[in-house]
């Protein structure tokens, strides 16, 4: 692993606010703030998880940062080209050098169109190849992701849901891009079939020098597969850190909750374990906790933490936190 | 110390138009009345049709439990008639399911469905069920339980719908409580609640619980007996440290090798298991696993093994090759 | 684990099962139905013979006439006095009524046909925009087209009112123009005011030439048309008063509007087609919409977007075959429904004009012969009314059943 400190991707106070319409003119009576206040970078070359559980907004920020939502505020810089400052023409000739891998592979292919035809569809836009050429790239990408190049004119529902995802990985790869945003590619497929899709991006970043943006809800899975990792909560982020750091040294008593829960495949660790469960429910998103967002469920919750919103702050070097009494957890 | 449930030769077949799944084959082992059961496999593996098998819920057609016996405290279930077996779900034996969304009835309240659960199998008043309803709620820790009987499914959130489905599911004191993929539909967090209250309930009130699950984290620190499933049959069952760790199986090998743990050193690859499960409709002649086991030779390919029992009384496995991996290991 | 040697294994990596595609599935399904395979019959039976009645046995209504065969009962046959074989009897004109059943078929056909036709293409194209731009972001180009598009459909119903066609452009190049002025004051009420008193002028003078009350109506429909143009330029507020518009034209009784539309167009089966075309026009757009909504919430469409295929591409090739299965079923049974628009119409003497073949018109025409005893004069035009509906329902509802992708695996 090289030293990896270029960013590809600067997001720098991100917000995304979805409206909540209501009435008989269907007016705006609110906002949801999926996004809220996000910033983070993304190194060339380097792996960054993003962690939370539902509704915290990490699949809006994979969404919002390649702006296939319009994001309510915030700047998004790729490779130094402000992505706020493009128009639809000029964003879809920057699209091809980030790609998206979705979460359901049974959602995210075109139940009518051929495999051959799905992953062709970035060549169809952004080059201007033969079909000649279309074909054999087409060949070499269905074998990259371990395929049968046979089956190009096959149909999606007649594949697995780990075939279907490698389908939707050759799509991506078609164009060489810089960024892949994987969103939560993993979490429908069984455990077996993950392990060889884990094991296929990784080979693809070690090869290609591929950059991820790797979304999930599985804490160890993305403990894995990352170089950093950030923790959502509400839409915000409330710790941002090198894995091991996340691991070893949480400082954010929502990251050591989540971290905790997160069950072992061991009987004798298990037995070991302490366990901390968090009361109650994730808050509604329409409706967030005044002062910081986690006080409804923190063990650890102050007066100051129901009055004042924490910053998010660096507390050491490449160690992001939003909480208030981070320094005295981390001492 | 007594088999509650005991399983023998079961077989559960689909009849559809593209030929027969054979969903559950030969399906039998026995379980304590005070232990939990976890089951674990993959989706397909038959791991809810058996539970469905057991409770004879298994939409017909096209599905049939075309052999075996079902021994629920000495009656075999199987030989009930569908009256018998209606005072038997619910009342004996209680089934909790994956997807709290859906598993209440919107249109009612929480409440009256947990009153009508409850005077189904109970000769009791309307205010005694409401006051027990509220016992229940309370029990299965949602906070003011006597004023949330009047909401709405659609007023509690998921982690609360599958409480008040445990609730329901406990409402007539089960010997045996079934739980399809409780846990998998919610986040890690509310997992871990969920998890500490059913090994709180089983601790106060003693039942049997079969835990059916994906997640071989989930089971390993609240399951006794684990049986792992593969293409509708159990290809390794045993105490839960047997299988952790003394796994005999090349599959449960390769299941256990296919998680990330969180302390992994950076770098370690996963083991994956290469290829896909097989077509439950063009199951092969020989070993179901053999043809993703690096392990295999001839006489996997031609035969299937059965589940034999290795040197725990309790562990057995069902790979013809299980002593020489142990050897290489 | 020291034994893996990867080349000893050979990944299965595909099932076993045949290749298939969608619709040769969906096909399957479709015979191996009865209730689809006797629709299909009646259907084919029914195009086909209209088909060739109308190209190889010529017929002319306007000379048919024998008064001395005059509501002779059905006949296998010839005897003295019917020289000729009538298997459904003739009417009361003496006309064979097998040969005007079967000639009416082909008339029924057309406007089945055209008018599904005009409802399928117009709701088609509302629905799919839409539904598409409900939520999704538009272009320049697009904005311009789509608010020109609901500037010409509010324009209708002005033009109509004052018979001044041109109205309907006007209103289109006002549509255009807000789109293209969008910077004008940006989110101001001023802007409202300013577009809505627009409207109202451009449609108030070519109406004043018609009539003061004329263009007091116009004027506030172009007021409210204006008011309404200058809103917020998105997708939702297209889709919105599309719909709106949509629910307007469906509020109508179906059957008195299209008596409406016949009686400001004059009667005959063109004009019938038109009626009953217009009609069924909110019916496609609602169904396409919703069809194109569930569309759009798929991954797919996002994945679309994100290796930058244009909208356009995005609707023809991943939207419109998607939503192909509910329309297909709308339109066989719209094609009924149509059948028996156009005979009801038929039967009210505003359809076809006589004499020319029509199985409504011959119901119209013959039922006061019942009380004497003529029964087969009714008989056969009903029976082919109903068989043909109940061919298309049929076929319709093997169609849902083998589309329906819920039964898919």
């Amino acid at each position: 692993m090289n030293t990896k400190n270029t960013p590809l991707v600067e997001v720098r106070n991100l917000k995304k606010y979805f409206p909540v319409t209501g009435g008989f003119l269907q007016s705006r009576i609110g906002d949801v703030k999926a996004v809220d206040d996000v910033s983070f970078e993304v190194f060339e070359g380097e792996t960054l998880g993003l962690v939370g559980e539902t509704g915290c907004g990490k699949t809006t920020v994979g969404r919002t940062m390649l702006r296939l939502y319009e994001p309510t505020a915030g700047e998004i810089i790729f490779s130094d080209t402000d992505l706020m400052s493009l128009n639809e023409g000029e964003l879809r000739h920057i699209r091809r050098r980030m790609q998206m891998i979705f979460q359901d592979p049974y959602a995210s292919l075109n139940p009518r169109m051929t495999v051959g035809s799905i992953v062709s569809a970035p060549l169809d836009v952004h080059t201007k190849m033969s079909s000649k050429e279309k074909y054999n790239r087409i060949q070499e990408l269905l074998d990259i992701v371990g395929l049968n190049p046979d089956f190009v004119n096959r149909y999606p529902h007649e594949f697995s849901g780990g075939q279907r995802q490698r389908i939707g990985i050759a799509r991506a790869l078609a164009l060489e891009p810089d960024l892949i945003v994987c969103d939560e590619p993993i979490s429908s497929l069984d455990v077996s079939i993950q392990a060889q899709v884990v094991n296929l991006l990784e080979e693809l970043q070690n090869e290609l020098g591929l950059t991820y943006l790797f979304i999930a809800h599985d804490l160890s899975m993305v403990r894995h597969i990352s170089d950093r990792m950030a923790v959502m909560y509400l839409g915000k982020i409330m710790e941002l850190a090198n894995r091991d750091e996340i691991y070893l040294n949480s400082l954010h008593p929502y990251t050591q909750a989540l971290m905790s829960a997160v069950p072992i495949p061991d009987p004798d660790l298990a037995a070991k374990h302490h366990r901390v469960i968090l009361d109650g429910d994730i808050p509604n998103p329409k409706n967030p906790p005044v002062g910081c967002n986690f006080n409804t469920r923190c063990p650890m919750a102050k007066e100051r933490c129901f009055i004042e919103e924490p910053e998010y702050r660096q507390i050491e070097e490449n160690h992001w936190v939003a909480c208030h009494f981070a320094e005295e957890t981390g001492a | 110390m007594n088999p509650i449930l005991e399983i023998k030769n079961l077989k559960t077949r689909f009849f559809t138009t593209d030929g027969v799944v054979k969903a559950v084959n030969d399906v039998s082992y026995s379980m304590e009345d005070d232990e939990i059961l976890g089951v674990v496999g993959e989706s397909g593996c038959g791991k809810s049709v058996h539970a469905l098998s057991i409770m004879q819920l298994v939409p017909d057609p096209p599905g049939k439990i075309t052999n075996g016996e079902i021994f629920f405290e000495g009656r075999d279930l199987l030989k009930l008639s569908e009256k018998e077996m209606r005072t038997v779900r619910g009342r004996d034996i209680a089934m909790i399911f994956q997807d709290p969304m859906t598993s209440l009835n919107p249109v009612f309240t929480v409440g009256f469905q947990l009153v009508e659960a409850l005077r189904l199998h109970n000769d009791i008043t309307k205010g005694d069920a409401r006051k027990r309803a509220g016992e229940l709620l309370s029990l299965v820790g949602i906070p003011g339980a006597e004023n949330r009987l009047n909401d709405y499914p659609h007023q509690f959130s998921g982690g609360m719908r599958q409480r008040a489905m445990i609730a329901m599911g406990l409402s007539c004191e089960p010997k045996l409580l079934i739980a399809d993929e409780p846990t998998t539909a919610l986040d890690v967090t509310i997992q871990a609640q969920i998890i500490d209250l059913v090994k709180r309930l089983q601790d106060e009130l003693g039942m049997a619980i079969m835990w059916i699950t994906h997640d071989l984290g989930v089971v390993a620190e609240m399951a006794d007996h684990i049986n792992v499933m593969y293409a509708g049959s159990i290809i390794e069952t045993g105490k839960v440290r047997d299988i952790y760790k003394n796994t005999k199986h090349p599959y449960t090998m390769g299941l256990l090798g296919s998680l990330p743990r969180l302390n992994d050193p950076p770098g370690v690859e996963l083991i994956s298991i290469p290829g896909l499960p097989p077509d439950l409709i063009a199951l092969p002649k020989a070993c179901t696993f053999a043809a993703r086991c690096s392990y295999r030779n001839e006489k996997c390919l031609a035969e299937r093994p059965p589940l034999e029992k290795t040197e725990g009384s309790d562990h057995a496995v069902a790979c013809w090759r299980w002593e020489e991996i142990a050897g290489t290991k | 684990m020291a034994e893996i040697i990867p080349e000893e294994i050979t990944i299965t990596d595909f099932a076993v099962r045949e290749h298939r595609s969608l619709w040769g599935d969906a096909w399957r399904r479709l015979i191996s139905s009865n209730t689809a395979r006797l629709g299909m019959f009646i259907v084919a039976l029914f195009v086909l013979s209209a088909t060739f009645a109308h190209y190889f046995w010529e017929y002319e209504p306007k000379k048919d006439l024998d008064y001395s065969l005059k509501l002779k009962p059905p006949t296998l046959v010839a005897n003295e006095e019917v020289p000729s074989v009538h298997i459904f009897g003739t009417d009361k004109l003496g006309r064979d009524i097998f040969r005007r059943v079967v000639h009416g078929g082909w008339n029924s056909l057309r406007v089945g046909i055209v008018a599904v036709g005009i409802s399928l293409f117009f709701g088609g194209l509302i629905g799919l925009f839409s539904g598409f731009y409900e939520n999704i972001n538009m272009t320049f180009m697009e904005r311009l087209f789509l608010f020109g598009l609901t500037g010409l459909m509010m324009g209708v119903l002005a033009a109509w009112i004052a018979a001044q066609p041109f109205q309907t452009f006007l209103l289109a190049g006002l549509g255009v123009a807000a789109a293209y002025f969008d910077d004008f004051y940006k989110g101001k009420p001023l802007r409202m005011v300013i577009f809505a008193i627009a409207g109202a002028v451009i449609i108030t003078i070519p109406a004043l030439f018609v009539g003061s009350t004329v263009a007091l109506i116009c004027g506030g429909w172009g007021l409210i048309t204006g008011a309404l143009l200058s809103r917020p330029l998105e997708g939702r507020f297209f889709s919105n008063v599309m719909m709106r518009l949509m629910d307007i034209v469906l509020s109508f009784p179906g059957y008195l509007l299209a008596i409406a539309i016949v009686a400001f167009l004059g009667p005959g089966l063109e004009k019938g087609m038109i009626a009953i075309g217009i009609v069924g026009i909110p019916v496609y757009a609602r169904l396409t919409r919703s069809a194109v909504l569930a569309v759009t919430q798929k991954e797919y469409i996002l994945a679309a977007q994100s290796v930058g295929e244009a909208h356009g591409r995005i609707i023809f090739r991943h939207v419109t075959p998607n939503i192909l299965s509910p329309v297909i079923v709308q339109t066989t049974m719209g094609l009924a429904n149509a059948i028996l628009s156009a005979a009801a119409l038929g039967f009210l003497g505003l359809g076809a004009i006589p004499p020319e073949p029509e199985w409504g018109a011959m119901l119209g025409d013959s039922y006061r012969y019942l009380t004497s005893g003529a029964w087969w004069a009714v008989l056969f035009p009903g029976l082919a009314i109903m068989f043909s509906v109940l061919g298309f329902n049929l076929l319709g509802d093997g169609l849902r059943d083998a589309l329906d992708p819920k039964l898919r695996t």
